[in-house]
């Protein structure tokens, strides 16, 4: 063998201290408790929506929410098994999870667009609930983001760009339904426009963003 | 004779835990296992820094391989990474010229190494961007040279690289 592997061999060796290694139940504990504590601090800033929680809500508040929070451990999951690579592993799951989401906006245009969308000013850019909702959902998405990108730091991923998306779709999906719990507005424009927007700001974050921080 | 995946993967979890002689046998298995692995997709000339490089990617990424998964391709993912990183940056070296396989065929290992081998990444690109890559970034012709040997033009090649290259960094664990 070659002398310098052997001299590196030895200089690692030497350095070798016990690690704690990354399990994929801690990633996930840790996506959890990230996700707890924004639902928490949004409780504590906006307080919750209690007609929502209390079953009052129309469906399009629970099938938004339900499909942000499919896609956000989706992604989270995927974050987090990314960090520990291996020949084999597939990450699908948020790219179906993805879709199944985008049903939500799509519904939400050929509802703007049967309806003539004067009644729906909600929903068109300018509204400043709309807004609210978009950015407060991203404030909301930056712990689950932070927590994952350190997850991501300390492992190995192998696919950044795709590490990158999937933490940013997982971030934002998270802070929205974390934030969404607070938001009374219930209609499908509402929520498949300005619900799902964190979703793509973060995923589109994530993917140009990230990758040159997560690269070793 | 190198050791098998059970050992690997026992001598990693004696290793995470801080057994130094786990490690440095591990290490040994390891870099005779890598020589092997990039045998017939580098020159051989940078085969022992790219080595080098992994073993330094295993160490400074050890806490990431999960005991209760197999060893090899966590392994082998590490280096296909490196390997990718390394074809990107390799520049043309006309003295280093790729050596003929000389490797043994044998055992159970063969199996495992063929599922996670770089042929087998390679295998997922098209035949046009494979070729070039292999005859620019691995053998170190120019690209003038590959343009000649493939019958692509001069752009074609570089586009070809380019793309082929973005499309292996995508797939490094999902090819097998």
């Amino acid at each position: 063998m070659n002398p310098a592997n052997l001299e590196l061999i030895d200089q690692l060796s030497e350095d070798l201290t016990p690690v704690r290694t990354m399990k994929f139940h801690d990633g996930l504990l840790m996506a959890v408790t990230a996700l707890v504590a924004s639902v928490l601090i949004v409780a504590f800033v906006n307080g919750l929506w209690q007609a929502g929680l209390a079953g009052q809500a129309s469906p399009y508040f629970y099938i938004t929410n339900a499909l942000l929070l499919a896609v956000g451990f989706a992604g989270a999951t995927s974050v987090i098994t990314m960090a520990s690579p291996r020949v084999g592993n597939r990450h699908d799951g948020p790219r179906w999870a993805m879709a199944m989401l985008g049903v939500m906006p799509v519904a939400a245009l050929i509802t703007l667009l049967a309806q003539g969308g004067s009644e729906h000013a909600s929903a068109i850019p300018g509204d400043p609930h709309a807004f609210k909702c978009a950015l407060s959902g991203m404030a909301a998405g930056t712990l689950t983001a932070f927590v994952l990108f350190a997850w991501l730091r300390r492992g190995a991923p192998v696919s950044p760009n795709a590490a990158g998306l999937h933490l940013g779709v997982a971030a934002g999906a998270l802070g929205s339904v974390a934030y969404g719990l607070s938001c009374p507005i219930d209609g499908v424009l509402h929520l498949g426009f300005w619900h799902v927007a964190p979703v793509l700001i973060f995923g589109l974050a994530g993917r140009f963003i990230a990758p040159r921080f997560l690269r070793w | 004779m190198i050791a098998d995946e059970a050992t690997m993967a026992r001598l990693m979890t004696a290793a995470q835990k801080g057994d130094r002689q786990s490690y440095t046998v591990l290490l040994d298995e390891a870099s005779k296992w890598l020589a092997r692995f990039f045998a017939r997709k580098l020159p051989h000339g940078q085969v022992d820094d790219l080595v080098q490089e992994v073993l330094l990617a295993i160490h400074n990424k050890r806490a990431s391989y999960d005991a209760g998964r197999p060893f090899i391709p966590w392994m082998a993912a590490i280096a296909r990474y490196r390997w990718v990183d390394h074809l990107r940056k390799v520049y043309r070296a006309e003295e280093d010229q790729l050596e003929d396989w000389d490797g043994s065929e044998d055992s159970d290992e063969e199996a495992v190494g063929a599922r996670v081998s770089l042929d087998r990444l390679f295998g997922y690109l098209p035949e046009k961007q494979a070729e070039v890559i292999e005859l620019v970034k691995i053998e170190g012709h120019s690209i003038r040279e590959a343009a000649n040997l493939s019958g692509q033009t001069e752009s074609a090649v570089k586009v070809n690289i380019h793309r082929g290259l973005k499309k292996l960094a995508a797939i490094i664990e999902e090819a097998e």
